[in-house]
Formats: structure tokens, sequence, C-alpha cells
């Protein structure tokens, strides 16, 4: 099939996959941020059990594959009396694996802060809360901007797990066998996925770049 | 969870007076309760929906369930270290592509290592399962993942071993050309087997990448540990339990993978060069 012949007859279903890979990947990633955020201030709390439990959901979303955690959420969790749909099975996988690593890349940006900086907070008589929303997290943001970026490509490429479930309508990935079914797919349908995807990736790139220039701390 | 963390952690307080210490003492009653809250509600959902009776777990006593899981196992161990291996090469090829003076052979090359890290492994996964075939490429199915997973991580790879090669100092490589070595063996001799030891930390962490991407191998019918495991339920009628199981094992192997790779960066390695 010729590219004019596919986007005559797919392409109205192409630009409703882009959107949705669009939209998984922004909410997965707002999502993603939100709970990495909150999971790494309880892994720095004083609060062993909750440090803990923190340390524990990155060790288990960090490493179970993306495919054995949708699969559970799809087929295992109707069994235990809880039914979801399909796209928010997929939103919770896509949304629950980057967490982990928004948290671990937190992490690290929280190291690169100068030990003096803690001690001065606290000699100004900071509260643990203030000494995080005004030093640490601040810092850890701005020293993590490239890493981030990274995650949010990270996070686009996981939402291809959505082709694994029926979904209308489908993403990138799954339209493909989408028109798989409806006719031959010939390469060029696989061409036009990926230059939507790596375009998508660049953009996410060059922002990241951006943001990371304005707001990075040179020491 | 490592060493490096835990120093700005407990550098954010120093030890608590007696205030802190009752806050401290309230806050982990509650998080404790509410751990406990959150983990019987869990518990409670299997009772009430009987997934624990004992016919859902009884199979995981027989020897024959994980020779099975194993067999398994190995497939994706197989399929996990071929595409490894693979994808080091092309890795390696690409970052000697993006390092080449050629403006063309760079620039072709950075292109391939992007569109390699910007497209999802299931698109190439779909594309050896549907699109090749049609122009007379019949792979197996092991190749069908192996491949898919090798191409898609080779991207990383180049990036990382390139990070590597700019790693070792410059004063290496003129000391080797001034010794009159040519630029080929200064990079082979010299460069590489530094830039490679710098790297293999992240390495091992790519391994993990890989072992997550093959566990798609259900998509082309490669019998690995999750194809297994599929067969499993529908002999034994047990699906939480087993897909629970499994999607331990992969998180155990990972922990490990990830657990040596971050030793491995830690490890004071004296036989580096002090840059």
């Amino acid at each position: 099939m010729s590219v004019v012949d596919l986007l005559t007859r797919f392409g109205d279903r192409y630009i409703g996959a882009l959107l949705m890979t669009w939209r998984l990947t922004a909410v997965s990633f707002i999502a993603a941020f939100v709970i990495g955020m909150a999971v790494t201030v309880a892994r720095v709390s004083p609060i062993r059990p909750l440090r803990a439990a923190a340390d524990f959901y990155v060790q288990i979303f960090r490493n179970i594959p993306g495919a054995a955690l949708l699969i559970l959420l799809v087929y295992a969790l109707p069994y235990l009396k809880v039914v979801l749909s399909y796209y928010a099975c997929v939103l919770i996988a896509t949304m629950l694996i980057p967490s982990a690593f928004c948290s671990e890349y937190l992490m690290s940006g929280m190291n690169t802060i100068d030990m003096g900086q803690i001690e001065a907070a606290r000699a100004l008589g900071m509260t643990f809360f203030q000494m995080i929303r005004r030093i640490v997290i601040p810092q850890a943001l701005r020293s993590s901007v490239l890493p981030m970026t990274n995650l949010a490509v990270a996070t686009m490429l996981t939402t291809a797990l959505a082709s694994q479930v029926p979904m209308n309508p489908t993403d990138l990935t799954g339209i493909v066998t989408y028109i798989n079914t409806h006719a031959t797919v010939g390469v060029m349908a696989f061409v036009i996925s990926a230059a939507l995807y790596c375009a998508t990736a660049l953009v996410i790139g060059r922002v990241g770049n951006r943001i990371d220039r304005k707001v990075r701390i040179r020491r | 969870m490592s060493a490096a963390n835990a120093s700005i952690r407990d550098a954010l307080y120093e030890a608590p007076g007696k205030r802190a210490k009752q806050r401290i003492a309230i806050a982990t009653a509650v998080s404790v309760a509410a751990l406990a809250a959150l983990l019987a509600l869990i518990i409670r959902q299997f009772y009430i929906s009987g997934q624990l009776n004992a016919k859902y777990w009884t199979l995981f006593t027989r020897y024959t369930t994980w020779r099975f899981i194993g067999q398994g196992l190995l497939m994706t161990v197989k399929v996990a270290l071929t595409a490894a291996v693979i994808t080091f090469g092309l890795g390696f090829v690409l970052m000697r592509g993006r390092l080449n003076p050629h403006r063309f052979v760079s620039g072709a090359s950075a292109a391939l290592i992007e569109f390699s890290r910007g497209v999802p492994t299931l698109l190439f996964i779909y594309f050896f399962f549907l699109a090749a075939p049609q122009f007379g490429l019949k792979l197996s199915s092991f190749w069908r993942i192996t491949l898919p997973c090798a191409i898609s991580a080779c991207g990383v790879v180049a990036e990382v071993f390139r990070s590597g090669v700019n790693a070792v100092p410059k004063g290496q490589r003129e000391a080797a050309l001034s010794l009159g070595m040519s630029e080929r063996r200064t990079f082979y001799r010299i460069i590489f087997p530094q830039a490679f030891r710098y790297v293999i930390p992240s390495m091992i962490a790519e391994l993990v990448i890989v072992l997550k991407d093959t566990t798609f191998a259900y998509v082309v019918n490669c019998a690995d540990l999750m194809q297994n495991a599929k067969v499993l339920i529908s002999n034994y009628d047990a699906l939480v339990s087993i897909y629970l199981v499994v999607a331990v094992i992969y998180i155990l192997i990972n922990y490990a993978l990830n657990k040596a790779s971050d030793l491995l960066a830690r490890r004071p390695n004296r036989r580096n060069i002090a840059a």
C-alpha cells in the first residue's frame, strides 16, 4: 500500500492514534511526577515504616516489566472483584512504572545538594517541611530536568502497552495491528507510526533541553 | 535503598528532640496503621474473592510446575542474553559511527540512534511479526522477539559507550599518539578498554531493560516465562496466583541486576586513572 492510499484510508485513525499516545503520555507523565514526588518525600521522611514502604514501592515498580503489570491489572484484578476499564488499566501501568523512576531521579538530584545548605537551613530554624519545600525540592528539580526529559520519552515508549488491550481509538502501536486486520499491513504503516513517535520524542527532547539551559544550577 | 541516598536522607535532620520524637512516634504509629489497613484490605480482597483458596496455591508445591516455570525462565534468559550480545555489538558499531570524523557517517549514526531510542519495542516486534514475512524474512519465534529487543536497546547502548569514551581523559589519547600508535590502535588498545570499564554498571542496567522487553515474547508465541505462565494457567485454572508469582520472579531478577550494577558503580576502582 502506498503512503497516499494508507493516509486516505487510515488518516483519521492515525490522527486519533497520535492524540491517544500524546494523551496517555501527558497524563501518565504528570501523574508519575506527582506520585514520584510524594514517594520521594516519604523516602526521606524520618518515619521509618513510611520510608520502608516507599522504598519497597520504588523497587517493585522499577523492576516489574510493563507487560507483567498490565496483565495483572487487566486479567488478575477482575478475579479480585476490581474491574477497571482498559483505558484505566493502561493508564495505571504507564504511570506507576515511571513514578518509580521519577523518584529515583529526584533522589539522585537531591544528592547534588551541598550538605552545608541543609546545615544552614537548620541553623535558620527551618522545619523539615520548610526545608524540603524551600531548599531540597527546588534544587532537586532543577538538577533533574534532563533525567525527567528522558523519563517523559520513556513514558511515551511505555504507552505502547495500550496496543495490548482493545481500545478505541487505539494508540500509535495499536493502529498497526488494526490496519493489519483490515488490509495487508506494509512497511509504510510502520514508518508512519515510527516517525510520529520519533517526532514526539524529538520535541520532548528539545523542550527539555531548553528548560534545562534556563534552570540548571551552575556550580 | 543505597548508601549514596542515605547521606542526604540522614543529613536532613539531626537527633530529634523531645517534641520531635513525640511527633515522629505519632506519625510512625499512624503510618503503620495506614499501611496495615492497606495490607488488610488487599488480603481481604483476596479472601472474599476466594483467591486464598488452597487449590490456587498448592500447584506451587509440585516439581512439575517449577520445572515448567524454569524452562520458561531459561528461554527468557536465552532471549535476553542473545539480544544483549547483539545490542552491544550494534551499539558499539553505532558509537564508532557517531564518533567518526566524516559528517555523513556521524549524522547517519546519530539518526539511527535517535530512531532506536524513539520507537517503542512493541512496534519493532510487530514489524518483525507482521511486515517482515511479506518480503520473505521468515524468522523463528525466537528471533522475532530477540531481534526487536536488540534493535530497540542499541541506541541507548551506543550513547552509553560514547559517554564512556568521552570520560577517558584526553591525555591518554595524546600520550598513545605521541608514542607512535595509530588512531585505530589507540582507540582499541587505550581508550576503549578504559571506557568499557566505566560503563559496565550502565550495561548491566541496560540488561534489565532488555529483560523487561522480552516479556512481550507472548506476542510472537515464543515459549518464555510469560508464555509458559499462560499454559500453566490454562492447566490449573489459577490465573491470579501464577501471574503474581511470575511477576515476583521478574522483579527479583531485575532487582538483583540493578543491585549488582549499583555495587559495581560504587566499587572503588584503583586501576582507574586519577583524571
